[in-house]
């Protein structure tokens, strides 16, 4: 499994300009932000204190969330080329079975996944640390990691999942576009989703890349909460429900609440993406 | 047998892919699966390499090794070298010793670009390597779906002698398809397919002795034919007679030198076309093959 691993990566990696378009996806609403939105926000936040490192933190979780999402679909590419082209038949011919072919492109994708957020975060954290003076505490870097390997093993099991129904590259290349234009809002990266109205903001819920943001956010944003709220709980609250720091079901959800939720979502996916592979798996061994 | 089809069927909705194939592959033979596009030619592989269920009949293998294949369309990645595809191909298996690669690289000729990406290969070169990545196993058999479709003819015949040489040195069992009817010619048994069923088998010169013709096409030496075509006819067993040629369809080479021999007198030129696989195929289905 380790070959096809390193199989798929090389294929990744040596493709130079895909890697730098699934790059662009984040890239993009990162730039769009910087020019339209990022002035009017910071008049609208002005009374807070550290505006500049509450926003810029802000937007990184987003966008990191937005990168886990479109690279893993980019990594996935392989899967669906593979199946197109029939290259599954040559490697099904081997003694790897159906599980581990599988099990090599979900476990590339998420690696595609971590390295590029990671390539993101020191972008942003670095552009932002010059312009707006931005610090990131290096104690959190641990959590950080945590949260980028949970997103890119979460949005790569939901692509996969989408991808159930998705036959040819072609296809995939469409479905990319409408993931990256739509995930934006979804996610909630530039918009503060408490102030959608409710169907928009059910709709974000149902976004599985929306808890990775929370979660982003609330780690990039804990400390720099507590000094601008300091006791003023309801209007940290009110702060966090609009911007989508913490999602809101019957109440707000706390860090582990929304690793909970994630981790139900990444196990459900994971069965449905296995599921017929578990099953070809146990074909397989009965002829043989 | 190290291979036995029967009745192999192969259904999608009301269409029938494969019809009731039987099949019987000798070890160490070479047989070639021969038939027009959509004849079933690779459905049939398919269902032999386990790819497909059949929808009915049953496959009995001699041997317990997975199977060698060589697909019609390349699967291995344009982006990574020889060298790279086929040891990440490697991998994929229990137990290929260190030297497999090399060894075949020699073996196949691939040394020269080993370390060229795939992608840039010629034709030629992209089947060796994929033949190569077919052998990495040691297969005892090797199916090729259509492997020289698209290949220029001195590529062909250089894909072909390799076969051969495998055969030879390697005891290898092959089965092929193709729609390229000289390529039969080479085989130990060909099986004729046509709309997924077997329509005649047996070695190539088997099959062209039974269904082709052989002709005879004699100049007559004077304007008339007339007289020529009637003597051939006691002997050759079809006769037509156009302007000046006359054209005998002779069962074998004997009849031939018999109706030469007695027309002597009464011929300028002749030539003698002994029977095709295409004739053969034609005779078959009423079709032409390509």
């Amino acid at each position: 499994m380790l070959a096809l691993i390193k199989r798929n990566l090389l294929l990744y990696f040596r493709n130079r300009s895909g890697v730098l378009l699934s790059l662009m996806s984040a890239g993009i609403s990162f730039g769009l932000y910087l020019v339209f939105l990022k002035q009017g926000m910071h008049q609208q936040w002005s009374s807070l204190p550290q505006t500049n490192q509450l926003l810029d933190s802000w937007l990184i979780g987003g966008t990191l969330a937005l990168t886990g999402i479109s690279t893993t679909l980019a990594g996935l590419n392989q899967l669906v080329w593979d199946r197109e082209q029939q290259v599954q038949m040559d490697l099904m011919l081997t003694d790897s079975g159906p599980l581990q072919l599988q099990l090599s492109y979900l476990i590339s994708a998420a690696l595609i996944g971590v390295l590029m957020q990671g390539l993101m975060l020191a972008g942003m954290w670095g552009y932002f640390s010059m312009t707006d003076g931005l610090t990131i505490a290096w104690s959190q870097l641990p959590a950080i990691i945590g949260v980028m390997i949970s997103s890119a093993l979460l949005a790569t099991v939901v692509n996969a999942v989408i991808l159930r129904w998705v036959r040819s590259v072609d296809n995939l290349g469409k479905l990319a576009t409408i993931l990256g234009t739509a995930a934006g809002f979804l996610v909630g990266i530039y918009i503060p989703v408490g102030s959608l109205p409710t169907f928009a903001q059910t709709l974000v819920k149902l976004t599985p890349g929306s808890y990775v943001a929370s979660l982003y956010r609330q780690l990039l944003m804990k400390e720099t909460l507590q000094t601008v709220f300091t006791t003023h709980t309801t209007a940290e609250r009110h702060f966090e429900r609009l911007m989508g720091i913490r999602l809101n079901w019957s109440g707000l959800l706390t860090f582990s609440q929304t690793y909970h939720i994630m981790g139900l979502i990444f196990v459900g996916g994971l069965l449905v993406v296995m599921w017929p592979q578990w099953r070809q798996h146990r074909r397989l061994r009965k002829i043989s | 047998m190290l291979l036995t089809a029967k009745h192999l069927t192969k259904t999608y909705g009301h269409h029938v892919a494969v019809n009731g194939i039987d099949l019987q592959i000798e070890a160490g033979s070479l047989t070639a699966i021969l038939g027009p596009n959509g004849a079933g030619k690779t459905t049939l592989i398919k269902m032999l390499i386990g790819q497909l269920t059949p929808s009915a009949g049953k496959i009995t293998y001699q041997t317990t090794k997975q199977p060698g294949v060589v697909f019609q369309t390349s699967v291995l990645d344009a982006q990574l070298t020889v060298q790279e595809n086929l040891s990440i191909r490697a991998k994929q298996y229990h137990h290929i010793p260190s030297g497999r690669i090399q060894e075949l690289s020699k073996q196949l000729g691939l040394t020269k670009f080993l370390s060229q990406r795939y992608g840039t290969l010629s034709g030629g070169q992209k089947r060796r390597v994929d033949i190569a990545r077919a052998l990495l196993n040691q297969p005892e058999i090797l199916f090729l779906d259509e492997p020289t479709t698209a290949l220029d003819i001195q590529t062909r015949t250089a894909i072909w002698q390799l076969l051969h040489e495998l055969q030879r040195t390697q005891h290898l069992t092959i089965i092929l398809t193709t729609h390229y009817l000289d390529e039969a010619d080479t085989a130990d048994n060909v099986y004729v397919v046509a709309a997924g069923q077997v329509i005649a088998n047996g070695t190539a010169a088997a099959i062209k002795q039974q269904y082709a013709q052989n002709r005879l096409i004699l100049t007559s030496g004077q304007a008339d034919p007339q007289k020529l075509a009637s003597k051939a006819r006691l002997v050759g067993q079809a006769v037509q007679a156009q302007a000046n040629v006359v054209t005998c369809l002779v069962p074998d080479a004997e009849t031939a030198l018999q109706v030469l021999d007695d027309c002597r007198s009464l011929i300028s030129n002749f030539e003698f076309h002994p029977g095709t696989m295409d004739e053969a195929f034609m005779a078959l289905t009423g079709k032409e093959l390509v």
